[in-house]
């Protein structure tokens, strides 16, 4: 092989191929990048065996065809160390060679045949279905904060995706609370459906790195147990998780008797505020409504009490709902529009927070035995 | 109180009275003893020791079962009767409390004769015997509590502390156990008077903490108050079988019924825990412990199992002697509780008058029954027709500890 190159393209190609690969795994030959140099690209990849990633470098100048497996973590900190614009690699016997100017690196290698097999995106493969990158990246970050991170809850760990009558739908949830987006997809033909996939939170931040033109259509391949994302340049694939989603679409409360509009800023800022007193074990703030003022209200045994005031939209009886302010920060840090929505029945059936259009945020209530 | 158990056996059964009694399990079931008269105790018998050996020691013993509902009674009686001199009573066990005599002077005179007060009315109302320590500080009122035992009423006054404590052993020190005993004999202290003329440093360097703490107390200093509102820090279940069980079927049959049993206690109680740990003893005596911190707290019999029993899965398999459950982490009921959006995948449904899950439901329903017909009223299908851990029939759940011998 033979390949000549640009050094930040290809330190950009194996950041992301590193970025997948484990530093150790009981397979040495994947804590590895397989590079192949082939017709006139140069490809890379890496996997962890759940998410593989495969990212083509442009801008070469291919001299001699060729594959190699690289050891990833030395061949990446070398590139992005090194002082010249163009890069030369080669493989010469079981050797791998990184050369730029008066810089120069030999690696050893592994057969490159060790390296375990991965996916590729079929030419008009059925269950692909072509999005806007902007659009799909927008969704993941509308809704991955509200994944499970903790042990135990595996089926939550990550984002559901799923395409309902034309339209791209992602839902995470971490049992408590519930991030809900959607967008329409053009489509010219037969309405589609497709899904529901569960997609491991990681895998979706990777699959939002490797979309760098917002204005570039992605597209999406829903597998029977895989998930697929290609660009331009780069091709990702995620083993999907195993379980059963909870049933999300019920816990969005269809009719809501009390709405509360706040500017989302000021509600934010004074939930903060308010939150500053209550202690790790017991976070909790108590929101009182009466018409046209909330009333922010947090307390815990050990340090004290401390509320703050607002005027909002409300012209219903007065009452009272806690929330867990975390859990409300985090939907507000993602509104969208300047004014937060807030609707729900009872201090004990969720809330619904509307933080911008098509994007839905339920949390359940903590309660309080009186 | 001496020999607890079996006091109130004697005085139930007077002519059992100048016998070796003691209240255990059986030998052939791998019993132990829970409590020895007076009169055993001279054959050598002691509580924890296995029935077998105490039979050995003492062919004669009259054995008798444990009947901790009746203690139980006794006991409420004697912490009413602690409870007439000072509200400030902490209940060490069932037959053991701490008092704190401070202010009751003109009420029913100094801590001395309130002593001889609460000894002589445990005596006229319950029949029974009781030691009496009093003393400036908790050690020091129970090391005089069982200086002249049985029978015993032993005053400590400040300036005799020194000439009480410097003749003991060091074994008398609380926390001064077999191990550290030896430990502090190699290095020459045998006596109490030993330990505390030592540097603090220097029992400090070699004991750590513990120490220092040892080293306080031969010096009677014991700064501990005396609290009588005790904070349940952990609460649970175990039991030693007969023959040692392999069958995992049956494990776990077991296991939900102690689940079941530390839920309601804890329902009974008002409180929730996150911290589960499930407790197995191998035919071996090797002895494991497994557990799981839970992200919301609990006191559903159901959700206590389904945790126990992922535990039960982490051990390996063989004969196991014991097994037991616990569960710590606990938090009062009216602690704010995040509620979940979800039932087993299911939407939470709630109540419109702002009631709980259908599972917290239907707990608070069974639980009003056994209230009412007695525990054994409603149980799960599956642990029917099994050899109950505790009597169903016993007054609605009011036992007081989750232990059975």
């Amino acid at each position: 092989m033979k390949v000549l190159c640009e050094r930040e393209t290809l330190r950009e190609a194996l950041t992301i191929a590193t970025s997948v690969i484990p530093n150790k795994s009981t397979r040495p030959a994947v804590e590895n990048v397989f590079v192949r140099a082939d017709g006139d690209a140069l490809e890379l990849v890496g996997t962890d065996l759940d998410v593989a990633v495969r990212y083509r470098v442009d801008n070469v100048k291919l001299e001699e065809p060729g594959t190699a497996l690289v050891p990833a973590r030395v061949a990446s900190d070398f590139v992005r160390d090194l002082s010249g614009e163009t890069v030369r690699l080669g493989s010469q016997g079981s050797s791998f060679l990184i050369e730029s100017e008066d810089e120069r690196c030999e690696l050893t290698t592994i057969d490159p045949d060790e390296f375990p097999g991965v996916s590729q995106f079929g030419e008009g493969e059925q269950g692909s279905v072509s999005v806007l990158g902007a659009t799909f990246s927008r969704l993941v970050s509308r809704t991955s904060f509200a994944a499970a991170r903790e042990a135990g809850r595996y089926a939550m760990h990550g984002i559901l995706v799923v395409i309902e009558d034309d339209e791209l739908r992602m839902i995470a949830t971490d049992g408590r609370r519930l991030a809900l987006a959607s967008a329409t997809i053009d489509r010219n033909g037969e309405p589609l459906n497709q899904g529901p996939a569960i997609v491991p939170t990681k895998a979706m931040q990777l699959f939002c790195r490797v979309i760098d033109d917002p204005t570039e259509m992605v597209e999406i391949h829903f597998g029977e147990n895989i998930f697929g994302l290609r660009t331009s340049k780069a091709e990702v694939f995620a083993r999907l998780i195993d379980g059963d989603f909870p049933r999300y679409s019920a816990v969005v409360p269809s009719s809501t008797e009390n709405l509360v509009e706040a500017d989302a800023v000021t509600f934010g800022k004074k939930l903060k505020l308010v939150a500053n007193v209550t202690s790790v074990d017991t976070r909790a703030v108590r929101i009182s409504l009466e018409p046209g003022q909330m009333k922010i209200l947090g307390r815990s045994d050990s340090t004290g009490e401390a509320t703050a005031q607002l005027a909002i939209q409300y012209d219903g009886d007065p009452v009272d709902i806690v929330f867990n302010p975390d859990y409300l920060i985090d939907g507000i840090k993602n509104c969208e529009t300047d004014v937060l929505r807030l609707e729900f029945n009872q201090r004990n059936t969720p809330g619904k927070f509307t933080l911008g259009e098509n994007y839905t945020y339920i949390v359940m209530p903590i309660t309080v035995d009186t | 109180m001496d020999a607890f158990y079996a006091s109130v056996e004697t005085r139930d059964q007077p002519h059992l009275r100048g016998l070796p009694v003691c209240v255990g399990g059986r030998a052939d079931q791998r019993g132990v003893i829970a409590a020895a008269s007076y009169e055993a105790r001279g054959f050598g018998v002691h509580s924890a020791m296995p029935t077998a050996r105490a039979l050995k020691l003492c062919p004669d013993l009259v054995l008798l079962p444990a009947d901790f509902d009746k203690y139980t009674r006794v006991s409420r009686q004697i912490m009413e009767i602690f409870r007439r001199y000072t509200p400030v009573v902490e209940p060490l066990s069932l037959d053991e409390a701490f008092l704190d005599a401070t202010g009751t002077e003109r009420l029913f005179g100094d801590a001395v004769e309130i002593g001889g007060r609460i000894k002589e009315d445990i005596l006229k109302e319950t029949g029974l015997v009781a030691s009496i320590g009093v003393a400036p500080s908790k050690f020091l009122a129970k090391l005089a509590s069982d200086l002249d035992k049985p029978d015993g009423f032993r005053v400590i006054q400040e300036d005799e502390v020194r000439a009480v404590l410097d003749p003991l052993p060091v074994s008398k020190i609380f926390g001064v156990g077999p191990r550290t005993a030896k430990r502090l004999e190699s290095l020459g202290v045998k006596t109490v008077a030993d330990l505390a003329s030592r540097e603090r440093n220097e029992v400090q360097k070699r004991f750590g903490a513990s120490g220092a703490w040892i080293h306080d107390l031969a010096h009677g200093i014991d700064p501990r108050r005396v609290h009588s509102q005790r904070i349940e820090k952990s609460h649970g279940m175990e039991r030693t079988f007969v023959k040692d069980i392999s069958d995992r079927e049956e494990l776990r049959l077991i296991l939900y019924e102690f689940c079941e049993e530390v839920a309601w206690d804890l329902r009974h109680r008002g409180l929730r825990g996150r911290t589960i740990t499930l407790k197995i003893r191998y035919w071996n005596f090797k002895t494991l412990t497994r557990s799981k911190t839970l992200e919301y707290p609990i006191n559903m019999g159901k959700r206590l199992y389904s945790t126990a029993r992922e535990l039960l899965r982490r051990v390996p398999a063989g004969p196991v002697r014991l097994i037991g459950v616990q569960v710590s982490n606990l938090s009062d009921v009216r602690e704010p509780a995040q509620n979940d959006l979800f039932d087993q995948g299911d939407p939470q449904v709630a109540r419109p008058d702002g009631g709980d899950g259908r599972m917290e439901r239907a707990t608070k329903a069974l639980d009003s029954l056994r209230r009412r017909y007695g525990r054994g009223a409603v149980i799960p299908a599956s642990l029917m027709a099994r050899d109950r851990v505790r009597d169903r029939a016993s007054e609605g759940g009011l036992e007081s500890e989750g232990q059975v011998p």
